[in-house]
């Protein structure tokens, strides 16, 4: 079977259409500035008095039965692309082409995990009035789990995109526990259990494998980073009102990260935020509007 | 009556103003809306709002997620084009013609209310052909009255129906509302 699987190559039917961060933030729009700015609440979080709470709601229920598609073949394809550690590196892989048979075991039952979830969030979307692939499908998550170095794809999807599905898990089960659903926050929470499972195996295992190496654990480090910038570009996940997802420090706690780790995410997201407003006022200007959204000229 | 969009040219976003006005001037004909209509996008916003004033002209502006391919980021969906334009120019015909004198300014309707409001339009939208997800909106009105049998049954009168006036719609969702979630 083939090994170290392009991005592009991943299996879908014609129901779903797919999009890279980079497409994805090449977008000049935010709902941050603009004509109507001043109009909409000042938060952008995902509660039910928001009056497109339906629509947000559905929407980041699609966003996440994709992630767990893609998580998936990410832990998947960690079984199947390195060998598997033996001799004197066998209990940490200190090689970046060998993991350790547990981290293997760790990814295996986390491919079970996530199958689980594909089928829960299939059901959520149809319960919420979604249909397979009507929004778009960003990749991140599989290209994070397309590099070399098993270390990588444990900082980059499991500490960085995994902590992210926990931070929205949680609040998504809010949303429906606030909303009433007799359905939404009982999956969230159960999948919400497993996603800290997941974090905390990747923290786990990159202190173990990188343990006498600290320049590659350095690297890890800053691809997580890395990761955690590029995926909080327009502050989704930052700690600021206007971020939709906020950060459930005490999850991320558990999953392996510090406080000092979580602090330095929320401050990289909020950097993130006032980028996307600076980036989407000079689009504004060059286009003839102001950031309160009168044209320049009147 | 004639449809005219601004802008004329789109810069944030790959949208045709010919096609938003063709869309327009059929819904126009096909709800008997007798007043010229002006749409005015905001290409600015990815969000889905959609607003209307009525006056001698009927001013409809639409944030620019409203008329996007939500699978094609910044694209054109004629489908979602028909279905929002369709839901904001039914609202704007019960207005003027449909019994609705009493409905409050859509600023000041609750979000329930609303939601029932919403699920009128879709029906009603359904039946003239378009098709529409009759399971997103069946969500959309239980998160504003209760995961209930009863918040249910009124979604499929409200669903079904074809002449409420205002004060028919409202005290059906009122008493859906009224029903505990737990029920």
């Amino acid at each position: 079977m083939r090994k170290f699987f392009p991005v592009e190559e991943l299996a879908r039917d014609s129901r779903f259409t797919q999009i890279n961060m980079r497409q994805a933030q090449a977008d000049p729009r935010t709902a941050l500035v603009g004509p109507n700015a001043a109009r909409r609440a000042k938060t952008n979080r995902l509660t039910p008095s928001r009056p497109d709470a339906s629509e947000a709601a559905r929407a980041l229920m699609h966003g996440i039965f994709v992630g767990e598609i893609q998580a998936l073949e990410g832990a998947g394809r960690t079984c199947h692309d390195f060998e598997t550690a033996t001799g004197s590196n066998s209990a940490a892989g200190t090689e970046t082409d060998s993991v350790p048979f547990a981290l293997k075991l760790d990814m295996a039952r986390q491919a079970w995990d996530e199958s689980r979830h594909v089928e829960i969030s299939v059901k959520l979307g149809e319960w919420m009035g979604a249909e397979i692939g009507q929004f778009a499908e960003n990749t991140v998550l599989f290209e994070a789990a397309c590099s070399t170095d098993p270390v990588m794809r444990l900082a980059g999807v499991n500490r960085a995109l995994e902590g992210l599905a926990i931070d929205v898990f949680t609040t998504m089960k809010e949303f429906g526990e606030v909303a009433g659903d007799p359905f939404l926050g009982f999956c969230e929470d159960w999948m919400l259990a497993d996603e800290v499972t997941h974090v905390k195996m990747g923290s786990d295992w990159l202190r173990k494998v990188t343990e006498n190496d600290p320049e590659r654990r350095a690297r890890a480090l800053e691809f997580q980073s890395i990761v955690d910038k590029l995926f909080s570009f327009g502050g989704t996940r930052s700690e600021s009102s206007d971020s939709p997802i906020g950060l459930a420090r005490r999850f991320r706690e558990l999953a392996g990260f510090t406080s000092d780790e979580v602090d330095e995410i929320a401050d990289v997201s909020l950097a993130a935020l006032e980028d996307r407003k600076a980036f989407a006022a000079a689009a504004m200007s060059s286009s003839g509007m102001s950031s309160s959204g009168m044209a320049a000229d009147e | 009556m004639t449809v005219t969009v601004e802008p004329e040219v789109f810069r944030f976003v790959e949208f045709d103003n010919a096609m938003i006005a063709e869309v327009g001037n059929k819904l126009a004909a096909q709800l008997g809306i007798d007043r010229p209509i002006v749409v005015r996008v905001d290409e600015t916003t990815p969000l889905g709002r959609v607003r209307a004033t009525i006056g001698d002209t009927i001013e409809v502006t639409v944030e620019s997620g409203a008329f996007e391919d939500s699978k094609r980021p910044r694209r054109q969906s004629e489908v979602a084009t028909t279905i929002n334009l369709g839901r904001i120019l039914l609202r704007v015909r019960d207005r003027l013609h449909g019994g609705f004198g009493e409905a409050p300014l859509d600023d000041d309707i609750a979000l329930a209310q609303m939601a029932a409001w919403e699920t009128y339009c879709a029906g009603r939208l359904s039946r003239l052909g378009l098709r529409i997800n009759r399971q997103r909106w069946l969500y959309n009105f239980r998160n504003r009255h209760g995961f209930s049998d009863k918040a249910d049954a009124a979604f499929d009168a409200v669903w079904a129906a074809d002449s409420l006036t205002w004060v028919q719609l409202e005290a059906i969702s009122d008493a859906a509302v009224a029903v505990p979630s737990s029920a």
